[in-house]
């Protein structure tokens, strides 16, 4: 897959917002390729939800401009994306097909063909059965399904989504990626935002990490991880400390018989492996790839 | 497709309501009351009353014929029986056995009704009138004059300087009806948009409906839908009303009412669009449900001002108030009404309701939109007209 995605392509350029003196978003740019997941992730206040509302057109942007394939959005296009917001919300007294099928009415789409998009969504959640039950009536998972199923049935060129899987039991995020998953591979860009940075890392291809309104790392999650430098973790039979002895190496770190080591070339590391199994057992000894968390917590501290 | 979204949300405000049980039973309700009331007004009016005389003496039948013309020709659902008895005795008999109501008989220097234990008062007034023209009649011919001579000049009769009594009582009954309707009708229905535009607020569903459609289209389809359901209703409510009156005494009237009630439905449309904006912004400027009483306590003081108008103000106050909006919108209908407005003027007034329902639309619109995504407790006006878009 190239790195613009089949697809169409969202981009923010530059954008900004101030709450009175309070700047939310700064200078906000980044990509979301098509067929490709991007994740939002960023503390509380970071202004991930600011953000996404500048793009669906809730907020007016103070400077710079949302574009959609290089053509800068128009309210037509974005009734075309899907959207869930983060403080969800649905009629509570209305019943759960009915307010979905209005919302498709709203989005364009024929009675008809929002009741046929709904019912099958509705199935494939298992909740075929509750359609005509009241919103309130349903548990909080099942709600979010169903405002899950608000954002996905149009078929959308885009899906914008704050915070899809909080609230979701395992087996429904299981089966929210596949859903979501069947979006990007018709070619549609996927912006969501997320706190559960393992779930980030597990589904995303692309990051953007936000923090007090900047972005301070945005691209491929591959990119990301490669980008800081190699370490290696050494593990030996007894007590690791005598690294910190070894010439021309950086010792990161030392916990007991693990040593989390860098190297400045090859012949450095040939070294102090020798060195090591010159001294006894090594239990382990292998490249180290920087968790999504540990790069999230460089850049954003 | 775009074009058409406001009446998506018109549809769904419409299914939603008929669909709520408070308020078909509240319509329906009302409507037994008031079909209800007019069916006693009818049933009083159409109740036949039959009054048996009997009298004693062909002269006493005689009588007893004008007796009947008279009382038959008052109301029409009046019917006198008449039957001789063979002498006083049987006569008074009959009454005493209830076959008759009363025995027409003649006494010292005039006549008498005697009844078992009271005399109807209804056919007293026919029998007194009768009996004293056919009496005079006799008594001016053997005077060798007539009844007519005799009450040359003396007839009175009454006229009023400043328009037609009759009238005017039936434009204020009628005015405090219609007045009634609007002040009802802009406060239940008011009072359900904002709470509508609340729910939505606070569910934050109004964060997808407004990324799929503009904010001016949903406010214009929530106000269409609950104007169209305020129309039905007050229709059904008017349709009923007239309905009713054609069956009770006071059916000549319809024709007359009916004319200042399309009137009232024009002024009526313009006027409720125009409260029902503002209603849905006190419903914006709210996060909570709680909160709307409060958002809406000028709404509501407003819309009691407009009633009371309706019912108290008089002379100048009313000509000037009557060209007011929301004012204009009961009290130019009522005008029209009572006559004392011209079709140019009732004309004028719509121009400046609908001028001023324009007007307040573009403002509610633009409060509406800036206080929808705001969700930190209640706004002020001035709060929503300043926060940026």
């Amino acid at each position: 897959m190239d790195d613009s995605g089949h697809g169409s392509l969202l981009e923010l350029d530059g954008l900004s917002r101030s709450f009175g003196d309070l700047r939310a978003v700064d200078d906000v740019s980044f990509t979301v390729p098509g067929g490709q997941m991007t994740g939002f992730v960023g503390g509380n206040g970071a202004g991930k939800t600011t953000t996404m509302r500048l793009v669906m057109g809730l907020l007016a942007t103070h400077a710079g401009e949302v574009r959609w394939n290089g053509e800068p959005m128009t309210a037509a296009r974005r009734r075309r994306i899907g959207y869930m917001p983060e403080e969800r919300g649905l009629y509570p007294k209305q019943k759960a097909l009915d307010q979905l099928v209005y919302l498709g009415e709203l989005s364009g789409m024929t009675a008809a063909a929002a009741k046929a998009a709904v019912l099958d969504h509705l199935e494939r959640f298992g909740l075929a059965d509750r359609a005509g039950e009241r919103v309130e009536k349903l548990s909080l998972g099942n709600q979010q399904r169903v405002q899950i199923i608000a954002a996905l049935m149009t078929s959308p060129d885009a899906l914008i989504l704050d915070e899809p899987f909080s609230g979701l039991d395992p087996q429904a995020v299981d089966s929210m990626v596949d859903l979501l998953r069947e979006h990007t591979a018709r070619g549609v860009p996927v912006l969501f935002s997320s706190h559960q940075l393992e779930l980030v890392e597990r589904l995303c291809d692309r990051l953007v990490v936000l923090s007090k309104g900047r972005v301070v790392a945005s691209g491929a999650v591959d990119e990301l991880r490669g980008a800081g430098p190699e370490r290696y973790r050494i593990t030996v039979g007894g007590d690791a400390g005598w690294v910190r002895d070894q010439p021309g190496i950086h010792v990161h770190d030392v916990d007991g018989s693990t040593a989390l080591l860098e190297f400045p070339d090859s012949a450095a590391r040939q070294a102090l492996l020798r060195a090591a199994l010159d001294r006894g057992d090594v239990l382990d000894f292998a490249r180290q790839v920087p968790a999504l968390s540990e790069i999230y917590r460089e850049v954003t501290a | 497709m775009k074009s058409t979204a406001w009446l998506t949300v018109a549809r769904r405000e419409i299914i939603t309501k008929i669909t709520d049980r408070a308020f078909l039973f509240g319509t329906l309700g009302l409507v037994v009351i008031l079909a209800g009331a007019l069916g006693v007004q009818a049933f009083f009016a159409n109740q036949a009353t039959e009054y048996a005389v009997v009298t004693s003496s062909s002269a006493g039948y005689q009588i007893g014929e004008q007796v009947r013309t008279v009382a038959e020709a008052e109301d029409d659902k009046t019917t006198v029986s008449l039957s001789e008895a063979p002498g006083d005795a049987a006569a008074s008999q009959v009454v005493k056995d209830g076959d008759a109501d009363v025995w027409l008989h003649e006494g010292d220097g005039g006549w008498v009704l005697t009844g078992k234990d009271n005399v109807d008062s209804g056919l007293t007034i026919a029998a007194t009138t009768a009996i004293r023209d056919a009496v005079l009649r006799t008594n001016a011919a053997a005077a060798g004059t007539s009844v007519e001579l005799l009450q040359r000049g003396s007839a009175v009769s009454t006229s009023i300087l400043d328009g037609d009594a009759e009238r005017a009582g039936v434009a204020k009954a009628v005015g405090f009806a219609l007045a009634m309707l609007f002040y009802v009708a802009s406060l239940t229905f008011g009072i359900a948009l904002a709470n509508s535009v609340v729910e939505e607020k606070a569910s934050r569903i109004v964060e997808i409906i407004t990324t799929k459609i503009s904010v001016r289209e949903l406010l214009a389809g929530k106000v269409m839908g609950n104007l169209a359901l305020a129309l039905a209703q007050m229709a059904l409510f008017v349709g009923v009303g007239l309905i009713g009156l054609t069956f009770t005494d006071y059916d000549r009237f319809v024709p007359a009412i009916s004319g200042a009630v399309g009137w009232f439905v024009v002024f009526f449309v313009v006027g409720f669009g125009l409260l029902s904006c503002l209603w849905a912004v006190a419903g914006a400027l709210a996060t909570r449900t709680e909160d709307v009483q409060s958002t809406s306590m000028p709404l509501t003081t407003l819309t009691m001002a407009v009633f009371f108008a309706a019912l108290f103000v008089d002379g100048t106050v009313k000509t000037v108030l009557s060209f007011v909006p929301p004012f204009s919108a009961i009290l130019m209908p009522i005008r029209v009404l009572e006559g004392s407005a011209p079709w140019w003027q009732a004309l004028a007034a719509l121009a400046i309701l609908v001028l001023a329902a324009g007007l307040v639309v573009q403002v509610a619109a633009r409060l509406y939109q800036r206080s929808l995504l705001q969700t930190q407790g209640r706004l002020s006006l001035r709060q929503a007209w300043a926060t940026p878009e």
